[in-house]
């Protein structure tokens, strides 16, 4: 069983003071961390738990620039068996369509039966590099999976629909899966795991390894530009409760009483 | 653009409402574009278009049963034979758990550009926008296409506002299957259900709702506790379910349990559309997250920005002295 990870580089937003930079064509994110994506966390588990159940090799790629390497080692610790860093300065500014073309490329010369990425990124939120990717290698795939289980050529799971129905299907190998977070627990790695890969070589491929146009990369390839980004605008919004935490806390719980808001 | 496409989307034989705000978005962009609105059914029973029909001035319909649900290999390979000549077009879908099943696929197969899950789209000097969000919903993102001949939107739930016309009936064209079902990769098995626990959050008045904010190691006991006291049932957001604090059945959004209770205690939950796309009625939203700029504290009334160890006791105390 031969597994290909795809894996995202993305910044962490979710408690940061976002601003926009100067051309309003993104954020600026010089001080923001980057870590992988939390759907991609739980996409490498779970091909590190395939492998460990039906045996294979698991291959990790992310399309970004070198900072990205720790995430990669940190897959070599999770349980994947190589990695490849895809990047070329050409690359800067792609959509989903302009990385799925550059993988597309990159997996087309690799043997694959399985590709799992995480069904959404946290940064631009489209959900839209698994099913691209899987179109352009002309095989079948499925997002928002919440359980995977491979029977011989065969994959069976299950993906989410909404208001708790599930739908249960099976798709034939080689196929993609998108999954969705919380299919696993993804496993604690040390940073003595982490060291015991340090000495596996992560190489960093091109665009003229992989042998694709650079028209095809980059903000060239891609298919959606950015006009403008911004702030949501204010609005209403709450009104914010000031004070130390236990003067908020009893001013809040005379709201909540005032309002009828205590059973 | 010359047409403007909608794909209908159905479940269990009926007609989601995920259609008609696509329909509501198209009549928008044909009406800007002066371009043709057609609504797409793929289903097993072509009945379903005749209620399509009264809001849609034309409805394509392919009928076979494999469309019985959005199988979305099947949906891919027979949009691609049916709009090959369709010349330049929008397709609009919503942006729902099935669609995100194959937009991306579909938009190669068509060699069109896609934007998903958009708040808005509009056209001006003849050249299509989209609004979407990015970073944790945090950022707005007005996107263009550049050259692109066709374009597929996907569109979020109550961003269009479906009102039904009282135009004329629509015709309803019949279109052969163009695929062989039998030569499919993907098959639907069943629908499963998700299991059903010993709280119902559905039908509480009073809901206290923790996220990821609570932190990796949370004592439950403190968020449980406040919600007794409140006379309430604790629910939670995606994450916590995600690291098995609590069972899926707490969870509330769109892919777990829709709410419509009278209070909603949003704790050290950000805010993400799927979480409150699970909010239903009007309630009395409050909020306390350590990050100012959480989205939560944009739909909330009342909010206190700050660290749930020091808040979350003092008011289950302050609430309680004043039950008394």
């Amino acid at each position: 069983m031969n597994i290909i990870v795809c894996m995202k580089w993305t910044p962490d937003t979710s408690e940061a003071d976002l601003t926009v930079s100067a051309a309003a064509k993104d954020i600026k994110k010089d001080d923001l961390d980057f870590d992988m994506n939390d759907w991609d966390r739980f996409a490498i588990e779970e091909a590190a738990q395939i492998k460990e159940k039906v045996g294979g090799k698991v291959t990790v790629v992310s399309l970004a620039p070198e900072e990205s390497e720790d995430m990669l080692r940190e897959c070599l610790a999770r349980g994947a068996d190589e990695a490849f860093q895809i990047w070329s300065d050409q690359m800067e500014g792609g959509d989903g369509y302009a990385t799925a073309s550059v993988l597309s490329q990159f997996i087309k010369g690799r043997p694959h039966d399985l590709i799992l990425t995480g069904t959404l990124a946290e940064d631009d939120g489209a959900g839209q590099l698994g099913g691209m990717l899987a179109a352009m290698l002309d095989i079948p795939s499925a997002t928002l999976v919440s359980r995977i289980e491979i029977k011989g050529q065969k994959a069976s799971f299950v993906r989410e629909l909404e208001g708790g129905l599930y739908e249960s299907m099976e798709m034939d190998l080689p196929c993609l899966i998108a999954v969705a977070t919380g299919l696993n627990e993804p496993r604690f790695v040390s940073i003595r795991a982490v060291r015991k890969v340090t000495s596996i070589e992560i190489p960093n491929v091109g665009i003229d390894e992989i042998g694709i146009d650079a028209g095809k990369v980059g903000q060239s390839g891609a298919r959606v530009e950015i006009e403008q980004v911004s702030l949501p605008p204010e609005g209403e919004g709450a009104e914010i409760i000031k004070g130390k935490p236990e003067e908020a806390a009893a001013r809040l719980a005379e709201i909540l009483k005032e309002k009828g808001a205590i059973g | 653009m010359e047409n403007i496409y909608v794909l209908a989307e159905h479940r269990k034989g009926v007609i989601r409402d995920t259609t008609w705000e696509a329909i509501a978005a198209g009549r928008k962009l044909s009406s800007e574009l002066g371009a043709e609105l057609t609504c797409i059914l793929l289903s097993a029973n072509a009945a379903m278009a005749e209620t399509l029909s009264t809001e849609a001035p034309r409805v394509m319909v392919v009928e076979n049963p494999i469309f019985e649900t959005m199988n979305s290999e099947a949906i891919i390979k027979t949009l691609k034979e049916i709009l090959k000549p369709s010349g330049s077009y929008v397709l609009l879908m919503g942006a729902s758990n099935a669609i995100l099943d194959f937009a991306p696929g579909l938009s190669v197969a068509l060699d069109a550009a896609l934007a998903t899950d958009c708040f808005s789209a509009e056209v001006r000097n003849g050249k299509l926008f989209a609004s979407r969000q990015m970073y944790s919903y945090k950022i707005n993102s007005l996107v263009s296409f550049k050259d692109s001949e066709r374009v597929v939107l996907t569109i979020r739930a109550g961003s269009f506002p479906f009102t039904p016309s009282d135009a004329a009936k629509g015709a309803i064209e019949n279109v052969a299957c163009p695929i062989d079902p039998t030569s499919l990769k993907k098959r639907f098995i069943k629908y499963v259900e998700a299991e059903k626990g010993d709280v119902d959050i559905a039908s509480a008045d009073i809901i206290v709702s923790i996220g990821r904010g609570i932190g990796d190691e949370p004592d439950l006991d403190v968020f449980q506790s406040l919600a007794d006291t409140m006379g309430g049932v604790l629910a939670c957001s995606r994450p916590i379910v995600d690291k098995n604090l609590l069972p899926k059945f707490h969870q509330v959004g769109t892919s777990g349990v829709e709410v419509k209770p009278k209070v909603y205690l949003a704790l050290g939950i950000s805010g993400a559309f799927q979480h409150l796309g699970g909010i239903k009625g009007s309630p009395l939203l409050v909020a306390v997250n350590k990050d100012p700029r959480a989205p939560i504290f944009r739909v909330a009334s009342y909010g206190i920005v700050g660290d749930l160890n020091e808040v979350v006791p003092v008011l289950n105390e302050k609430i309680k002295s004043l039950k008394r």
